[in-house]
Protein backbone atom coordinates (compact mmCIF):
# COMPACT_ATOMS: atom_id res chain seq x y z
CA UNK A 1 0.00 0.00 0.00
CA UNK A 2 1.64 3.04 -1.25
CA UNK A 3 2.04 6.04 1.27
CA UNK A 4 0.51 9.48 0.70
CA UNK A 5 3.02 11.72 -0.27
CA UNK A 6 1.53 15.02 1.66
CA UNK A 7 3.43 16.32 3.97
CA UNK A 8 2.11 15.06 7.88
CA UNK A 9 -0.72 18.02 8.96
CA UNK A 10 -1.22 19.29 12.21
CA UNK A 11 -3.46 18.22 14.68
CA UNK A 12 -5.91 20.61 15.55
CA UNK A 13 -6.65 21.65 18.88
CA UNK A 14 -8.76 20.10 21.35
CA UNK A 15 -11.42 22.85 21.33
CA UNK A 16 -11.26 22.94 17.30
CA UNK A 17 -15.57 23.25 16.32
CA UNK A 18 -16.67 20.67 14.48
CA UNK A 19 -16.75 21.63 10.54
CA UNK A 20 -19.34 20.91 7.54
CA UNK A 21 -18.58 17.70 5.86
CA UNK A 22 -20.39 14.63 3.81
CA UNK A 23 -22.15 12.42 6.46
CA UNK A 24 -22.12 9.61 4.71
CA UNK A 25 -18.75 7.17 5.45
CA UNK A 26 -18.99 3.98 4.37
CA UNK A 27 -16.25 1.12 5.37
CA UNK A 28 -14.70 0.74 2.00
CA UNK A 29 -14.22 4.54 0.80
CA UNK A 30 -11.88 6.83 2.54
CA UNK A 31 -12.98 9.75 3.86
CA UNK A 32 -13.75 12.65 3.09
CA UNK A 33 -11.81 16.04 3.22
CA UNK A 34 -11.19 17.18 6.76
CA UNK A 35 -13.34 20.33 7.92
CA UNK A 36 -11.80 23.80 6.87
CA UNK A 37 -12.53 24.95 10.46
CA UNK A 38 -10.21 22.80 12.05
CA UNK A 39 -6.99 24.46 10.95
CA UNK A 40 -4.87 21.99 9.87
CA UNK A 41 -1.89 23.64 7.89
CA UNK A 42 1.24 23.27 8.68
CA UNK A 43 2.79 25.58 10.41
CA UNK A 44 -0.83 27.40 12.15
CA UNK A 45 -0.45 25.18 15.40
CA UNK A 46 3.11 25.88 16.67
CA UNK A 47 3.43 28.26 19.36
CA UNK A 48 5.84 31.18 19.30
CA UNK A 49 9.16 29.87 20.80
CA UNK A 50 7.86 26.69 21.10
CA UNK A 51 10.51 24.01 21.22
CA UNK A 52 8.93 21.19 21.67
CA UNK A 53 8.99 18.91 19.07
CA UNK A 54 5.70 17.33 17.42
CA UNK A 55 5.11 13.84 16.95
CA UNK A 56 4.94 12.48 13.61
CA UNK A 57 1.94 10.00 14.04
CA UNK A 58 0.83 7.21 11.59
CA UNK A 59 -3.11 5.96 11.61
CA UNK A 60 -4.25 2.80 10.37
CA UNK A 61 -7.66 1.83 10.83
CA UNK A 62 -8.51 -2.30 11.58
CA UNK A 63 -11.18 -3.94 10.89
CA UNK A 64 -14.33 -2.27 9.11
CA UNK A 65 -13.37 1.37 10.51
CA UNK A 66 -13.53 3.71 8.05
CA UNK A 67 -9.76 4.75 6.40
CA UNK A 68 -8.78 8.41 6.97
CA UNK A 69 -8.03 9.71 4.24
CA UNK A 70 -5.42 11.71 5.79
CA UNK A 71 -3.42 9.57 7.85
CA UNK A 72 -0.10 11.25 8.40
CA UNK A 73 -0.26 13.77 11.34
CA UNK A 74 2.08 16.12 13.85
CA UNK A 75 0.67 15.19 16.88
CA UNK A 76 2.28 17.03 20.25
CA UNK A 77 3.75 15.17 22.85
CA UNK A 78 1.60 15.71 25.89
CA UNK A 79 -1.39 14.95 23.53
CA UNK A 80 -3.61 12.18 25.23
CA UNK A 81 -4.81 9.26 24.09
CA UNK A 82 -7.88 10.12 24.73
CA UNK A 83 -7.94 13.15 23.05
CA UNK A 84 -6.50 11.51 19.62
CA UNK A 85 -9.49 9.41 20.38
CA UNK A 86 -11.56 12.22 20.38
CA UNK A 87 -9.96 13.82 16.98
CA UNK A 88 -10.06 10.82 15.32
CA UNK A 89 -14.14 9.84 16.36
CA UNK A 90 -14.78 13.66 15.36
CA UNK A 91 -12.85 13.60 12.16
CA UNK A 92 -14.77 9.95 11.15
CA UNK A 93 -17.72 11.85 12.19
CA UNK A 94 -18.78 8.81 14.85
CA UNK A 95 -21.69 9.08 17.27
CA UNK A 96 -21.45 9.13 20.66
CA UNK A 97 -22.41 5.33 21.40
CA UNK A 98 -19.51 4.13 19.07
CA UNK A 99 -16.15 3.77 20.98
CA UNK A 100 -12.98 3.86 18.95
CA UNK A 101 -9.93 1.97 20.34
CA UNK A 102 -6.10 3.15 19.64
CA UNK A 103 -3.32 0.22 19.66
CA UNK A 104 0.32 0.46 19.74
CA UNK A 105 1.91 -2.97 18.17
CA UNK A 106 -1.75 -3.63 17.05
CA UNK A 107 -2.32 -5.10 19.83
CA UNK A 108 -2.50 -3.25 22.88
CA UNK A 109 -4.45 -0.37 23.72
CA UNK A 110 -2.58 2.65 26.20
CA UNK A 111 -4.12 4.15 28.93
CA UNK A 112 -6.46 7.54 27.93
CA UNK A 113 -4.31 9.42 29.86
CA UNK A 114 -0.68 7.94 27.99
CA UNK A 115 0.73 11.05 26.36
CA UNK A 116 2.02 10.33 22.93
CA UNK A 117 5.63 11.76 23.66
CA UNK A 118 6.27 8.40 25.40
CA UNK A 119 4.24 6.06 23.00
CA UNK A 120 6.69 7.21 20.58
CA UNK A 121 9.80 6.64 23.09
CA UNK A 122 8.90 3.42 23.67
CA UNK A 123 7.41 2.30 19.88
CA UNK A 124 8.66 4.70 17.71
CA UNK A 125 10.55 4.04 15.05
CA UNK A 126 11.97 5.60 11.95
CA UNK A 127 10.74 8.93 13.36
CA UNK A 128 7.09 7.87 13.73
CA UNK A 129 4.87 5.97 16.07
CA UNK A 130 2.31 3.72 14.08
CA UNK A 131 -1.12 3.82 16.05
CA UNK A 132 -4.30 1.68 14.76
CA UNK A 133 -7.31 2.66 15.47
CA UNK A 134 -10.37 0.13 15.83
CA UNK A 135 -14.29 1.74 15.91
CA UNK A 136 -16.20 -0.92 17.82
CA UNK A 137 -19.14 -1.20 20.82
CA UNK A 138 -17.33 -2.47 23.44
CA UNK A 139 -20.10 -2.18 25.82
CA UNK A 140 -23.82 -1.52 26.87
CA UNK B 1 -19.84 -18.21 17.07
CA UNK B 2 -16.75 -18.01 14.57
CA UNK B 3 -14.15 -20.42 15.01
CA UNK B 4 -11.55 -17.46 15.18
CA UNK B 5 -12.84 -16.29 17.93
CA UNK B 6 -12.82 -19.68 19.81
CA UNK B 7 -11.46 -19.61 23.45
CA UNK B 8 -11.18 -21.89 25.30
CA UNK B 9 -10.59 -22.48 29.22
CA UNK B 10 -7.11 -24.02 28.39
CA UNK B 11 -6.29 -21.36 26.33
CA UNK B 12 -7.68 -18.89 28.66
CA UNK B 13 -4.99 -20.06 31.13
CA UNK B 14 -1.55 -20.29 29.10
CA UNK B 15 -2.40 -16.19 28.19
CA UNK B 16 -2.68 -15.65 31.75
CA UNK B 17 0.33 -17.58 32.60
CA UNK B 18 2.00 -15.98 29.97
CA UNK B 19 0.73 -12.24 31.08
CA UNK B 20 2.07 -13.47 34.39
CA UNK B 21 5.05 -14.43 33.78
CA UNK B 22 5.57 -10.54 32.69
CA UNK B 23 3.60 -9.41 35.69
CA UNK B 24 6.41 -10.98 37.55
CA UNK B 25 9.32 -9.53 35.72
CA UNK B 26 7.93 -5.91 35.75
CA UNK B 27 6.97 -6.47 39.48
CA UNK B 28 3.30 -5.92 38.65
CA UNK B 29 1.09 -7.81 41.40
CA UNK B 30 -0.79 -10.34 39.21
CA UNK B 31 -1.14 -14.00 40.80
CA UNK B 32 -2.89 -17.15 39.55
CA UNK B 33 -5.23 -18.73 42.28
CA UNK B 34 -7.01 -22.12 42.01
CA UNK B 35 -10.15 -23.39 43.28
CA UNK B 36 -9.97 -25.98 45.71
CA UNK B 37 -11.87 -28.50 44.13
CA UNK B 38 -11.16 -28.58 40.24
CA UNK B 39 -8.88 -26.81 37.55
CA UNK B 40 -9.87 -23.99 37.26
CA UNK B 41 -8.39 -20.90 38.25
CA UNK B 42 -8.26 -17.46 37.71
CA UNK B 43 -5.84 -14.05 37.82
CA UNK B 44 -5.62 -11.70 40.78
CA UNK B 45 -4.55 -8.65 41.75
CA UNK B 46 -4.41 -6.66 44.68
CA UNK B 47 -3.46 -3.18 45.45
CA UNK B 48 -3.82 -0.78 47.63
CA UNK B 49 -4.82 2.81 46.74
CA UNK B 50 -4.80 5.99 49.61
CA UNK B 51 -7.48 8.31 48.66
CA UNK B 52 -6.14 11.67 49.37
CA UNK B 53 -7.99 13.61 52.24
CA UNK B 54 -9.02 17.49 51.86
CA UNK B 55 -6.40 19.68 53.33
CA UNK B 56 -8.54 23.02 54.33
CA UNK B 57 -6.87 25.87 55.07
CA UNK B 58 -8.78 28.52 57.33
CA UNK B 59 -8.03 31.95 56.86
CA UNK B 60 -9.13 35.16 57.33
CA UNK B 61 -9.50 36.06 53.60
CA UNK B 62 -10.55 33.49 50.88
CA UNK B 63 -10.25 30.07 51.74
CA UNK B 64 -7.68 28.19 50.05
CA UNK B 65 -8.76 24.48 49.25
CA UNK B 66 -7.43 21.57 47.87
CA UNK B 67 -7.21 17.72 47.70
CA UNK B 68 -3.81 16.17 47.99
CA UNK B 69 -1.92 13.84 49.99
CA UNK B 70 -1.53 14.60 53.70
CA UNK B 71 3.00 15.10 52.99
CA UNK B 72 4.65 17.49 54.11
CA UNK B 73 6.05 18.12 50.02
CA UNK B 74 2.66 18.10 48.63
CA UNK B 75 1.55 20.92 50.98
CA UNK B 76 1.29 24.59 49.83
CA UNK B 77 0.69 27.20 52.69
CA UNK B 78 -0.16 30.39 51.33
CA UNK B 79 1.88 33.00 52.07
CA UNK B 80 0.70 35.79 54.62
CA UNK B 81 0.19 36.95 57.87
CA UNK B 82 -3.12 35.07 58.86
CA UNK B 83 -2.83 32.63 61.44
CA UNK B 84 -3.34 29.25 59.23
CA UNK B 85 -5.28 26.34 60.92
CA UNK B 86 -5.54 23.28 58.67
CA UNK B 87 -6.97 20.27 58.96
CA UNK B 88 -6.74 16.84 57.22
CA UNK B 89 -10.09 14.91 56.70
CA UNK B 90 -10.98 11.53 55.51
CA UNK B 91 -7.96 10.14 54.12
CA UNK B 92 -8.48 6.51 53.54
CA UNK B 93 -6.73 3.29 52.45
CA UNK B 94 -8.95 1.55 49.70
CA UNK B 95 -8.37 -1.86 48.87
CA UNK B 96 -8.67 -2.94 45.18
CA UNK B 97 -9.32 -6.47 44.04
CA UNK B 98 -9.19 -7.48 40.07
CA UNK B 99 -9.93 -10.96 39.26
CA UNK B 100 -9.73 -12.14 35.97
CA UNK B 101 -12.06 -15.07 35.40
CA UNK B 102 -12.78 -17.41 32.33
CA UNK B 103 -16.61 -17.47 31.33
CA UNK B 104 -17.69 -20.89 29.86
CA UNK B 105 -21.06 -19.53 28.74
CA UNK B 106 -19.43 -16.38 26.87
CA UNK B 107 -16.08 -17.89 26.18
CA UNK B 108 -14.23 -15.10 26.83
CA UNK B 109 -12.43 -13.61 30.03
CA UNK B 110 -14.35 -11.63 32.16
CA UNK B 111 -12.78 -9.07 34.55
CA UNK B 112 -14.25 -8.89 38.29
CA UNK B 113 -13.25 -6.09 40.68
CA UNK B 114 -13.90 -5.05 44.07
CA UNK B 115 -13.18 -2.22 46.57
CA UNK B 116 -13.05 -2.33 49.94
CA UNK B 117 -12.27 0.22 52.81
CA UNK B 118 -9.38 -1.65 55.79
CA UNK B 119 -12.23 -2.17 57.95
CA UNK B 120 -13.79 -4.26 55.33
CA UNK B 121 -16.63 -1.73 54.31
CA UNK B 122 -16.98 -2.26 50.59
CA UNK B 123 -17.13 0.42 48.50
CA UNK B 124 -20.65 0.95 46.85
CA UNK B 125 -20.88 1.34 43.03
CA UNK B 126 -21.42 4.60 42.95
CA UNK B 127 -17.78 5.67 44.82
CA UNK B 128 -16.17 2.89 42.58
CA UNK B 129 -18.12 4.86 39.81
CA UNK B 130 -15.86 8.10 40.56
CA UNK B 131 -12.98 6.18 39.90
CA UNK B 132 -13.97 5.86 35.97
CA UNK B 133 -12.53 7.66 33.61
CA UNK B 134 -14.41 10.49 32.57
CA UNK B 135 -14.19 9.74 28.89
CA UNK B 136 -15.97 6.45 29.85
CA UNK B 137 -18.81 7.60 31.77
CA UNK B 138 -20.97 9.40 29.55
CA UNK B 139 -21.25 6.25 27.30
CA UNK B 140 -21.40 4.09 30.02
CA UNK B 141 -24.07 6.11 32.06
CA UNK B 142 -26.44 5.57 29.45
CA UNK B 143 -27.21 2.47 30.25
CA UNK B 144 -25.24 1.15 33.55
CA UNK B 145 -26.97 -1.87 34.47
CA UNK B 146 -25.82 -3.88 31.00
CA UNK B 147 -22.08 -2.21 31.82
CA UNK B 148 -21.38 -3.24 34.85
CA UNK B 149 -23.44 -5.46 37.50
CA UNK B 150 -23.05 -6.81 40.61
CA UNK B 151 -22.24 -11.01 40.66
CA UNK B 152 -21.88 -13.84 42.54
CA UNK B 153 -17.93 -14.25 41.95
CA UNK B 154 -18.73 -17.80 40.60
CA UNK B 155 -15.20 -19.63 42.87
CA UNK B 156 -15.28 -17.67 45.63
CA UNK B 157 -19.02 -17.07 46.03
CA UNK B 158 -18.76 -13.34 47.54
CA UNK B 159 -20.21 -10.31 45.47
CA UNK B 160 -17.93 -8.64 43.00
CA UNK B 161 -18.62 -6.34 40.23
CA UNK B 162 -18.59 -7.31 36.84
CA UNK B 163 -17.86 -5.93 33.40
CA UNK B 164 -20.77 -7.72 31.15
CA UNK B 165 -18.52 -9.85 28.58
CA UNK B 166 -21.46 -9.27 25.95
CA UNK B 167 -19.62 -7.31 23.42
CA UNK B 168 -16.05 -8.62 24.21
CA UNK B 169 -16.18 -10.81 21.18
CA UNK B 170 -17.03 -7.47 19.15
CA UNK B 171 -14.15 -5.66 20.18
CA UNK B 172 -11.17 -8.42 19.96
CA UNK B 173 -12.47 -9.76 16.99
CA UNK B 174 -10.60 -7.23 14.58
CA UNK B 175 -7.49 -7.02 16.89
CA UNK B 176 -7.59 -10.95 16.08
CA UNK B 177 -8.35 -11.09 12.59
CA UNK B 178 -5.66 -8.10 11.98
CA UNK B 179 -3.16 -10.18 13.97
CA UNK B 180 -4.17 -13.29 12.06
CA UNK B 181 -3.59 -11.44 8.71
CA UNK B 182 0.08 -9.91 9.70
CA UNK B 183 1.07 -13.59 11.19
CA UNK B 184 1.47 -12.20 14.47
CA UNK B 185 0.18 -14.16 17.28
CA UNK B 186 -1.76 -11.96 20.24
CA UNK B 187 -2.14 -12.34 23.91
CA UNK B 188 -5.61 -12.50 24.11
CA UNK B 189 -5.45 -11.31 27.85
CA UNK B 190 -3.00 -8.72 27.34
CA UNK B 191 -5.06 -7.22 24.55
CA UNK B 192 -8.11 -7.69 26.23
CA UNK B 193 -7.13 -6.31 29.88
CA UNK B 194 -5.69 -3.03 27.93
CA UNK B 195 -9.04 -1.99 26.15
CA UNK B 196 -11.40 -2.92 29.59
CA UNK B 197 -8.85 -2.28 32.62
CA UNK B 198 -8.89 1.58 31.80
CA UNK B 199 -12.39 1.32 32.21
CA UNK B 200 -12.42 0.46 36.12
CA UNK B 201 -9.16 2.19 36.80
CA UNK B 202 -7.06 -0.77 35.86
CA UNK B 203 -4.06 -0.02 33.92
CA UNK B 204 -1.66 -1.86 32.52
CA UNK B 205 2.31 -0.69 32.06
CA UNK B 206 3.14 -0.04 28.86
CA UNK B 207 5.98 -2.98 28.93
CA UNK B 208 2.61 -5.63 28.51
CA UNK B 209 2.61 -3.63 25.26
CA UNK B 210 5.86 -5.44 23.84
CA UNK B 211 4.51 -8.81 24.95
CA UNK B 212 1.23 -8.05 23.56
CA UNK B 213 2.30 -10.18 20.36
CA UNK B 214 5.20 -11.47 18.58
CA UNK B 215 5.73 -12.86 15.18
CA UNK B 216 5.03 -16.12 14.61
Amino acid sequence: MAEEPESALQLPPSTAADGEGPTEVSPETATPEPPSSAAVSPGTEEPAGDTKKKIDVLLKAVGDTPIMKTKKWAVERTRTIQGLIDFIKKFLKLVASEQLFIYVNQSFAPSPDQEVGTLYECFGSDGKLVLHYCKSQAWG
Amino acid sequence: MEEDEFFGEKTFQRFCAEFIKHSRQIGDGWEWRTSKDCSEGYMCKTYFQIKPGTVVSHLGTSAHVQTCLPTEEALELPLDDFEVTETTTGSEVIKYEYHVLYSCSYQVPVLYFRASFLDGRPLALKDIWEGIHECYKTQMLQEPWDTITQQEHPILGQPFFVLHPCKTNEFMTPVLKNSQKINRSINYITSWLSVVGPVVGLNLPLSYARTASQDE
